[in-house]
């Protein structure tokens, strides 16, 4: 099969033109929003989300309500609960999302207990990039096009309140607030590619490719570019690598992301080397 | 006497329970350059964060913009924190940094302007910083970090300038390098208040000393206040001077 056609046969069937775009809009969204997980020390709270979310899901699934609503709902109360206790409590980040997080996860786990649907919790749980429906691409690249508009609007706030909480006080910046709106953005990213493309590829797309960006830029504006960049690239060619190998798409895209930071450590020592010499 | 530009009255700080500073009265007027020594826990951080707005406190804080040096109908006032404070990690250049220093209320989502940016290249020139405008941040050296931290500070054309222990682990140079910028500083009209251990230094630089243990014990002229004889001695903080 020639490279042209590895490429665009498998974009013939429907179903992966659906997983190529959302698989992109997350892979864009999740290292843009990952990159403040990252700056902020935050990587634990996307982790921490993938548990959380079990809760909003086992209690939609009891009151019959939207599993994605409860999923969601279940993100947003544990990303203000962390805010207030990091805010309010004054706790220290992982902690307060260790309390959080594996406090909604075991409320989750009693709800799924009782629940009489399991095969519906396990789709929203563990969504697949493969059976993405349109509407799933439509929230996807909606929370992908709200991502990037809502950092590229607030960079400077954002860089200021990031690198120096304190002194961004003494500007009357309401760092609470920006805290909060960072912690609820990155739950969102989170149920979202969580319940459309999979927990893992989610997961991983939010902080890998950020991570591997930051190996090569120390420049915000670049780092941000190269996160958004690594991330859809490693969703693409994740994709068609897994059609072509007949392997699962989320951990094959999870994979490749991860390389991309084994990648960019290599390129970052080769670099240094050749500065040293 | 010159009026303050800058006047608490009162002043307490409470965390819970705890009384970190009590009913402090203080003035500080443009162009003078205070020392705030004390013990470690003494209050100094708390009084600099309260005088900054950053904490809660009782009492009042006035700023007179009638007191300025360049009166602007607003007294700015710059807090430059403990040099551990920041996220050095964080993938920002010094230039980006300093120019953080420029982002005053209402103006929050825009880009920096060309004011913006030639104050900043001035704050970065003042402190010769402008090499390493384009350096990471985490790639900085303590004394450069130190100078960065100003010179955000400068950026934001204060008229009082609040440091809260900038002298902190650097070197001998460093320290005598930056003292001299905030004498220059001074010199030039801004009101400098900076909590610091170096006594020698406090004597040498600063027109005027204020010792605290949770409440004042002594304001005066550093020979003063710093003298074997002076309060502070009492209080184990003049012995180093």
């Amino acid at each position: 099969m020639s490279g042209i056609a590895w490429l665009v046969e498998p974009m013939s069937y429907p179903f992966m033109q659906r997983a190529a775009v959302g698989t992109l809009a997350v892979g864009v969204a999740a290292p843009v929003a990952g990159v403040w997980a990252t700056s902020r020390r935050l990587v634990y709270l996307t982790d921490a989300m993938g548990h959380a979310i079990l809760a909003g899901v086992a209690a939609a699934a009891l009151l019959g309500a939207s599993l994605l609503v409860g999923g969601l709902t279940a993100a947003l109360v544990m990303a203000l609960l962390v805010a207030l206790l990091v805010v309010r409590a004054r706790l220290p980040e992982d902690s307060a999302i260790g309390v959080a997080g594996q406090g909604l996860f075991a409320l989750g786990v009693i709800g799924v207990s009782v629940s009489s649907q399991p095969r519906a919790l396990s789709h929203v749980l563990f969504g697949n990039p493969l059976t993405i429906s349109s509407a799933d691409v439509a929230a996807v690249i909606a929370l992908s096009v709200i991502v990037v508009a809502a950092v590229a609007v607030c960079l400077p706030v954002l860089v200021a309140t990031t690198f120096d909480p304190v002194h961004a006080r003494t500007l009357a910046v309401r760092t609470g607030l920006v805290d909060t709106a960072v912690i609820v953005g990155l739950g969102l990213v989170v149920v979202v590619g969580l319940t459309t493309v999979g927990v893992l590829m989610a997961l991983t797309l939010c902080i890998a490719p950020a991570t591997a960006a930051r190996l090569l830029s120390a420049r915000v504006t670049r780092v941000l570019f190269l996160a958004g960049s690594l991330g859809a690239s490693a969703g693409l060619a994740g994709l068609l690598a897994s059609y072509h190998l007949g392997l699962p798409a989320g951990p094959v895209v999870a994979v490749l992301a991860v390389a991309e930071v084994a990648a960019a450590v290599l390129a970052r020592t080769c670099l240094r080397r050749r500065h040293a010499n | 006497m010159s009026s303050a530009i800058l006047r608490c009255q009162r002043l307490t700080v409470r965390y819970g329970p705890t009384v970190a500073v009590e009913a402090v009265d203080l003035a500080l007027t443009a162009g003078e350059m205070v020392a705030l020594v004390g013990r470690n826990g003494a209050g100094k951080s708390t009084l600099l964060r309260a005088l900054a707005g950053l904490t809660g406190h009782e009492g009042t804080v006035v700023r007179d913009p009638r007191a300025c040096q360049h009166p602007r109908g607003e007294v700015r006032v710059a807090y430059v924190p403990q040099r551990a404070t920041p996220r050095w990690d964080m993938p920002i250049s010094v230039r980006r940094a300093v120019t953080a220093g420029r982002l005053p209320p209402g103006r929050r989502w825009r880009r920096a302007a060309r004011t913006d940016g030639r104050v900043g290249g001035g704050a970065l020139a003042r402190l010769d910083l402008t090499e390493l405008a384009a350096r990471p941040v985490g790639a900085l050296s303590g004394g450069q970090a130190q100078r960065l931290l100003l010179a955000r500070a400068l950026a934001q054309e204060p008229d009082v300038l609040l440091l809260d222990e900038p002298c902190d682990g650097l070197d001998v140079a460093s320290v005598a390098a930056l003292v001299g910028t905030l004498r220059q500083l001074a010199d030039a009209g801004m009101a400098v208040c900076c909590a610091m251990h170096e006594l020698r230094l406090a004597r040498g630089a600063c027109n005027r000393v204020i010792a605290i243990d949770r409440s004042v014990l002594a304001d005066g002229p550093a020979d003063q206040v710093l003298s074997p004889g002076g309060v502070a001695a009492l209080f184990g903080l003049a012995g180093a001077a």
